[in-house]
């Protein structure tokens, strides 16, 4: 059985940044805070091994607590090399799949560049989050924590709290929907959709709403009307629930082994060389862009955290220059020979 | 004035006549014409070389083309600059977090954490189990029970403009409260 609470316990704060350099390598920073002197691998969010950089210090809380801090540093030749390090994961995060992405443009006058880290969805049938979310509940649902903390807890916080309400209303429902999504999916898949009497893909899928509506309605009780099957009798009917017991447990468990994602949470920093000119991040005190990365993200939809930025090349802009001149230059003399 | 004018035309012609007695002026007359020549010289190597870089200005063809490449490399360069400050007054626009960045769990997620064992916590009996799950339950209920209560609050405060204002200064307040350690 999951019990994400307690594993949560031992994990610490982590902040990972990654320092964009303009050949391509990255420096990668990870700072991990515990209220213990307690770095076990398995607890840890991204990997690091003794190659790199590490440092250990006690710090002070502003509440006057004592943190250990743990700080780990190494510049990686690129991209390639930061995903190697994501295969070899053995950290909390090891089920999840991600991976770094570094790109360079020239365009004359600029270079462009491109980084970017992507986990790959879990789910392979649930919705996408933007479905159930307007633009505004979307940003608060992706925004870091303490941005919403602040919020919940600033002026004017009954309302936020009540928009806070409604988005995780709304999140419910799409959590719900993606994991019946999931299991007509999975149980479909199973059958080899040769199921009969109305337990095809097709058909199941026209009665979601329905099989949602039944999950939403015994929310209070879902765990245990699911394991006893009182959920699958309503939706399917006796005669197909007895038919179909073995499909429909075990497209349960792989709907909710999918749709349970065990994951550690953390916050990803990037800097680009350059003017930033693209993101889809936030910017923390520093200017640095920060992403929260919590299993919600990336559990319908493949999550990307990207940055672009342009460098000037001053020696296009000479040479250009100096060629423009010249040219000018011509003109004037052919007209002054015309003259 | 006539006398005037006979003594002054005589003393010229006197001054005509009467040649300077140079030592060899055949050198003097060679180095006039080799600082002369070497005049023309250096202003035809000027020119020459004015004439040699700027020569496609009377070729139609190469002129065109220079311009071309000229009104394009102009045009690339507004464009991209446009564009650039287009992208950099977007980037300014999206949200700043104030204060340091946090990974810690928020409330909000601790709520959607909650939400998600609630759907799933007993649908993958293979895995491990750390505290017994009478407690899990009574956790549960508790967290049940305390959203009951914290949605009835909000909706008596909603309810009430008087207690909605008095709430909202308390938080201002404790928000600006620093205390004096």
């Amino acid at each position: 059985m999951v019990l994400a609470i307690a594993a949560s316990c031992n994990e610490p704060e982590t902040v990972v940044t990654n320092i964009v350099h303009a050949d391509g390598t990255v420096t990668r920073r990870i700072e991990m805070k515990n209220f213990e002197n307690k770095f076990e691998v398995s607890d840890l969010q991204v990997p690091f091994d003794s190659t790199w950089t590490i440092t250990d210090s006690l710090e002070i809380s502003r509440e006057g607590d004592t943190i250990w801090v743990k700080r780990a540093e190494k510049l990686f030749s690129g991209v390639d090399e930061i995903n190697l390090s994501y295969l070899a994961d053995s950290g909390a995060n090891k089920e999840i799949k991600r991976h770094a992405e570094f790109s360079r443009k020239f365009r004359w006058f600029n270079t462009e560049y491109r980084f970017s880290e992507i986990i790959d969805k879990k789910m392979s049938y649930g919705y996408p989050v933007k479905n159930f979310l307007s633009e505004d509940e979307l940003k608060w649902f992706y925004s870091p924590g303490s941005f919403t903390d602040e919020k919940l807890n600033g002026a004017d916080s009954l309302r936020f709290r009540a928009f806070n309400d409604t988005v995780d209303k709304k999140i419910e429902e799409w959590y719900v929907k993606s994991l019946v999504s999931e299991w007509i999916g999975e149980f479909t898949k199973l059958t080899g959709d040769s199921a009969d009497n109305g337990m095809g893909f097709e058909a199941l899928k026209q009665r979601e709403d329905e099989f949602a509506a039944i999950v939403l309605k015994n929310s209070e009780h879902f765990d245990s009307l699911w394991v006893e099957g009182a959920l699958f009798r309503e939706f399917l009917g006796e005669t197909n629930s007895v038919r179909y017991k073995t499909e429909a447990d075990s497209a349960s468990v792989l709907a909710a082994d999918h749709f349970w994602v065990s994951f550690s949470d953390y916050t990803l920093r990037t800097v680009m060389p350059g003017k930033l000119t693209g993101t889809n991040g936030f910017a923390d005190s520093s200017g640095v862009l920060l992403w929260p990365v919590s299993s919600d993200y990336f559990l319908t939809e493949q999550y990307e955290m990207f940055s672009e930025s342009k460098v000037s090349n001053l020696w296009a802009w000479i040479c250009s220059g100096i060629f423009v001149l010249f040219v000018g230059l011509g003109i004037i003399i052919r007209k002054k020979g015309k003259g | 004035m006539t006398k005037e004018n006979d003594n002054y035309d005589r003393l010229v012609r006197m001054l005509r006549n009467s040649r300077p007695d140079l030592f060899r002026p055949e050198n003097i007359e060679n180095e006039v014409i080799k600082r002369i020549q070497s005049r023309n010289q250096s202003s035809g190597m000027f020119s020459g070389f004015i004439d040699a870089l700027f020569g496609w200005v009377y070729i139609g063809w190469v002129r065109r083309s220079l311009i071309g490449v000229s009104v394009l490399l102009v045009a690339i360069f507004v464009y991209q600059q446009a564009f650039i400050i287009r992208q950099v007054n977007n980037i300014s626009k999206q949200v700043v977090i104030i204060g340091s960045e946090s990974s810690s769990v928020s409330s909000s997620a601790l709520d959607k954490r909650l939400a998600l064992y609630r759907l799933t916590v007993r649908l993958s009996p293979d895995r491990e189990i750390r505290i017994s799950e009478s407690r899990l339950e009574e956790l549960l209920d508790s967290y049940d029970d305390l959203q009951v209560k914290y949605k009835d609050l909000l909706r008596i405060i909603e309810e009430d403009p008087e207690l909605k204002s008095y709430i909202e200064n308390r938080l201002k307040e404790d928000k600006e409260y620093k205390p004096d350690i």
